[in-house]
């Protein structure tokens, strides 16, 4: 077993750290404290082809594997978890889709422009009573002529405020049940789509979320992705690519709570010694450090099934979970070492532990991520 | 259409240096890099290239392992890479590496225009190799670079010397030394690294050049560096600048 | 024949070579011989300093830059033997000094900054920094000459001595190089040369914006002092020229109070100040690795303190 990266996986990390540290660590509180999304780095990721990095380079993208962009992911999120969180969605669910399951127009088309980074991805799914209960979705989409038109209310959409290509699903065929779901590719000049609420949330703040309101949204009938009532299918599909991602965003996340602990308790001074001699601190590093090493090869060996072609439904709700939950689990120690100083704004630790929460929901919940285990485990 | 040599070392990243408890160097977790000043003579040369056409050629010599900095060299813009490899290669002294990089390139890039190299290595800064390799190849050297232009088949460098920035000519063939301020290097993006081992790489043997002389230098002790100060912290408050200001006062360094 | 010989590009570094020359001299025995460029006027002071020899080298034409006596220093060197070959490690200097050690088929040890014969090795051991200035490394070298460069300043020129005598001779004047000097721009010296200020506020990533110098300023006149800075502020911001950048590739200061103001501690800026006599640092994060390397620290957020201090600078 070879659990080396290889040479070009190694230079591109270094190259990521190498941009991350020159780009997103000097704004990252900032795009963080004013909840902005900062157009001018997303265009310097573009230039450096991290927007489309597995996508095949006919289409526009890099043309590297998958581990590749987890990588890179991974080392974007430890300088800024929105950042790695943008890229990961971008990629990892909307331009994988169109790659997995569009027709060679709308790659064209569509997923040119994404892998180019000329314009945000997003994943239009959830709904104000549609969560984790993903059929109690009401949106609709009906065939009229040679347009569908859709209608419905969704929310917590990433990316909704800033996106250029939405994939929105919505019901073609309600009693088909798990097969009348249908999935499109809606570009932002549509018309009868709107962004709805801004969202203002506890962390994550640089990301963009919002309500995404249809009223009678209107698109070609070829703008419909894949199979009529294939649309659940697909959003499984997009799950499973996504959900490495966001393990791999909670590695950077962790990968960040550790660097910040270790620092932190060489340097300050209490009763005589650096606090890392105190074994109440040495001993939380110890657990920080062993889960962040378990989170990353859970996330490496399901990238490394994708990139062989085999099933990792399973493993990517693994690193994902384990991942997540160790994320958060770790910010709130990383917060504890640091004392009133990780309690302040400003601090790292501060904005790492308000953006380790959400790992454990989106994406499929904590919750979600057993049943998906579980239901695969038990068969 | 010129051919320009760009040679870079591959060194520790002196980051991931420790300090071990008893003074010494830990380079157990260390890992590699380009020195940061190749890294500005590789760039110079690849964007004469862009601007003159012609080719860039990354020369290195080092252990075996260094093949991660020929690919680095590659993902930057050079079109080839050579790379002398031999593990007795792992701690060559300035002289030496002059000597296998001019025999190098008298057998396999004789028709050069310009070499660039960095004007120290990161990790020994000991300055030599640049301007040794010059004398070896019997051709003009310009040291400490800060602007380089090529016209045709002369250069004009604008170099930088202590009391004054000294404006230079000399014809081609030549070898310049280039400072950090000459350019900022490019982060390679993800196609850059991925179609660098396509890109021809030779290896030279070290049993395919001359023999390589002896080391003049013998290193007898490396040890971290040391600072010992009182180290003693004070406050901000009014009380505290107060005995600061006494503290220097004690140590006469102000009235 | 033998000897120690030493070329620097001006004669104040001459003096300080002429400092350690001597005494290597003057262990084993040795002649101590020192090149003089277009400075006949200053043969009998090098000597009065310690040179037996002052060997003048005559003026070179304006197109000419200093690379073009090399051929001058390597006739003389082989006609002459000498056991050690000593350079100013200024930019020309090191070039030559390397391009020398070609032609004489030996090893040189860089920016030295000790240089001690230890007679039980019967050799020269040579001190310098290594790593980035994390590690100091020491070295003989086992072929003839022993050849080094000795960053400027690194030793006080030597002392004059009553009654020395010693001989000068005049050397011919080399042909032309093949390098054209076109034109020398002098850099207006925005800044005092603060490699000679007692005493340095260094300013670093700390401060905001370039209008708030100003008051680092202010603090380094209430201490007679000069500002210098740590590499970021003149290379990227520009926000000083670049003779005020403190650090590996910039001045070394040994002023006798140095004050970092937000000024982190990088090792490559710690580099140039650890010669001060008394290291002071004022910095929020009481992480800051400057407080590691520094006498007396103030924890603190710059903007508060250092109007603080100058207040209390001018009460006194």
């Amino acid at each position: 077993m070879n659990f080396k990266l290889t040479e070009e996986q190694e230079l591109i990390r270094k190259n990521m750290r190498e941009f991350a540290s020159k780009h997103v660590d000097p704004i990252a509180a900032e795009i963080d404290e004013n909840s902005r999304h900062p157009a001018e780095l997303f265009q310097k990721l573009a230039e450096g082809d991290w927007m489309g990095m597995p996508i095949p380079a006919e289409y526009g993208g890099a043309g590297a594997d998958y581990l590749t962009h987890i990588v890179a992911v991974e080392e974007l999120s430890r300088s800024c978890a929105s950042t790695g969180f943008t890229v990961s969605i971008h990629v990892g669910i909307a331009s994988m889709l169109i790659l997995l399951f569009g027709n060679e127009d709308q790659k064209k088309k569509y997923l040119i422009p994404l892998a180019k980074g000329q314009n945000l991805g997003a994943f239009v799914l959830t709904e104000p009573g549609a969560g984790t209960d993903v059929m109690a979705a009401t949106s609709t989409a009906v065939l009229d002529g040679n347009d569908y038109v859709i209608n419905g209310t969704k929310t917590f959409t990433s990316n909704g405020p800033t996106g250029g290509t939405y994939l929105v699903f919505a019901w073609t065929d309600k009693a088909a049940g798990r097969k009348g779901m249908s999935a499109f590719i809606v570009p932002r000049e549509a018309p009868g789509m709107r962004v709805g609420e801004h969202f203002k949330k506890m962390g994550l703040r640089s990301s963009q979320t919002s309500e995404m309101i249809f009223k009678d949204c209107r698109i070609p009938r070829e703008n419909i992705l894949g199979q009529a009532g294939a649309g659940m299918a697909m959003a499984m599909a997009g799950f499973d690519h996504g959900r490495v991602g966001i393990a791999a965003q909670s590695v950077g996340i962790l990968q960040a709570a550790l660097d910040e602990s270790i620092r932190y308790s060489k340097e300050r001074v209490q009763f005589g010694a650096p606090i890392a001699r105190q074994q109440a601190i040495s001993w939380m590093i110890a657990n920080m450090a062993t889960d962040l090493a378990a989170a990353r090869w859970l996330t490496y060996h399901a990238a490394w099934l994708k990139d062989q072609k085999q099933p990792f439904s399973k493993e990517a709700s693994m690193a994902k979970l384990f991942a997540a939950e160790a994320a958060m689990r770790h910010t709130v120690k990383a917060v504890q070492i640091q004392g009133g100083y990780g309690y302040i704004k400003g601090a790292k630790v501060e904005r790492l532990l308000r953006d380790a929460k959400i790992t454990e929901i989106y994406e499929g919940t904590s919750e979600a991520q057993r049943m998906v285990i579980s239901g695969n485990v038990l068969r | 259409m010129p051919t320009i040599i760009a040679c870079f070392k591959w060194v520790v990243d002196e980051a991931y240096i420790r300090k071990g408890s008893s003074g010494d160097l830990v380079f157990s977790t260390v890992d590699f890099k380009i020195s940061e000043y190749d890294r500005n003579a590789v760039e110079e040369a690849v964007r004469l290239k862009e601007a003159h056409g012609g080719k860039v050629v990354a020369l290195t010599v080092g252990p075996p392992g260094a093949t991660k900095g020929v690919k680095d060299a590659l993902s930057r813009g050079c079109d080839e890479a050579i790379f002398v490899a031999d593990t007795s290669f792992e701690n060559l002294e300035p002289s030496q590496t002059a000597e296998i990089l001019a025999a190098v390139i008298r057998s396999r890039v004789p028709d050069f225009d310009l070499i660039i190299c960095g004007e120290g290595s990161g990790d020994l800064y000991a300055q030599q190799v640049g301007a040794r390799l010059a004398e070896h190849l019997a051709i003009p050297c310009i040291s400490f670079v800060q602007k380089l232009g090529v016209a045709g088949v002369s250069l004009t460098a604008e170099r930088k010397v202590e009391r004054y920035t000294e404006i230079t000519s000399a014809l081609l063939p030549s070898l310049v030394t280039v400072l950090p301020e000459i350019n900022v290097p490019r982060i390679p993006g993800v196609k850059d690294t991925l179609t660098a081992s396509r890109k021809p790489a030779a290896t030279v043997r070290k049993e395919e050049l001359p023999p390589v002389g002896e080391p003049r230098l013998q290193t007898i002790g490396i040890a971290a560096a040391r600072m010992d100060r009182t180290c003693e912290k004070f406050g901000a408050d009014e009380a505290e600048l107060a005995r600061f200001a006494d503290a220097l006062r004690k140590k006469g360094v102000i009235r | 024949m033998g000897g120690i010989w030493i070329f620097a590009d001006t004669r104040g570094q001459t003096l300080e070579l002429l400092n350690v020359g001597h005494r290597l001299a003057a262990d084993r025995k040795l002649n101590l011989s020192a090149f003089l460029l277009n400075d006949p006027d200053g043969a009998g002071d090098c000597i009065s300093r310690g040179a037996d020899e002052v060997l003048l080298l005559p003026a070179l034409a304006d197109d000419q830059s200093l690379e073009a006596f090399l051929p001058v220093l390597v006739e003389e060197a082989k006609k002459s033997d000498p056991d050690m070959f000593l350079f100013a490690a200024t930019a020309r200097g090191k070039e030559l000094a390397a391009r020398v050690a070609v032609h004489l088929e030996t090893g040189l040890c860089s920016s030295c900054t000790a240089l001690t014969y230890d007679p039980e090795r019967k050799a020269v051991v040579m001190e310098r920094l290594a790593h980035g200035g994390a590690a100091v490394q020491k070295v003989v070298c086992r072929t003839r000459p022993v050849m080094a460069t000795i960053p400027p300043g690194a030793f006080e020129p030597a002392e004059a001595v009553e009654g020395r005598s010693g001989r000068t001779r005049e050397l011919p004047a080399p042909p032309p190089s093949r390098l054209k000097v076109l034109e020398r721009k002098i850099k207006a010296r925005e800044a005092q040369d603060i490699g000679e200020a007692r005493v340095v506020v260094s300013v670093g990533r700390g401060f905001e914006k370039k209008e708030d110098l100003a008051m680092a300023r202010e603090l380094a006149a209430a201490l007679g002092g000069e500002i210098g800075c740590t590499r970021p502020l003149s290379e990227e911001m520009h926000w000083l020229p670049e003779e005020a950048c403190i650090g590996l590739s910039g001045a070394q200061v040994k002023p006798d109070l140095y004050m970092g103001v937000g000024v982190s501690g990088q090792i490559q800026h710690v580099t140039g100040i650890r010669n001060a006599r008394v290291i002071c640092a004022v910095n929020k994060d009481e992480n800051a690795p400057i407080f590691s390397v520094a006498d007396f620290g103030i924890v603190g957020d710059l903007y508060d303190v250092v109007p603080k201090l100058i207040q209390k600078l001018k009460q006194m």
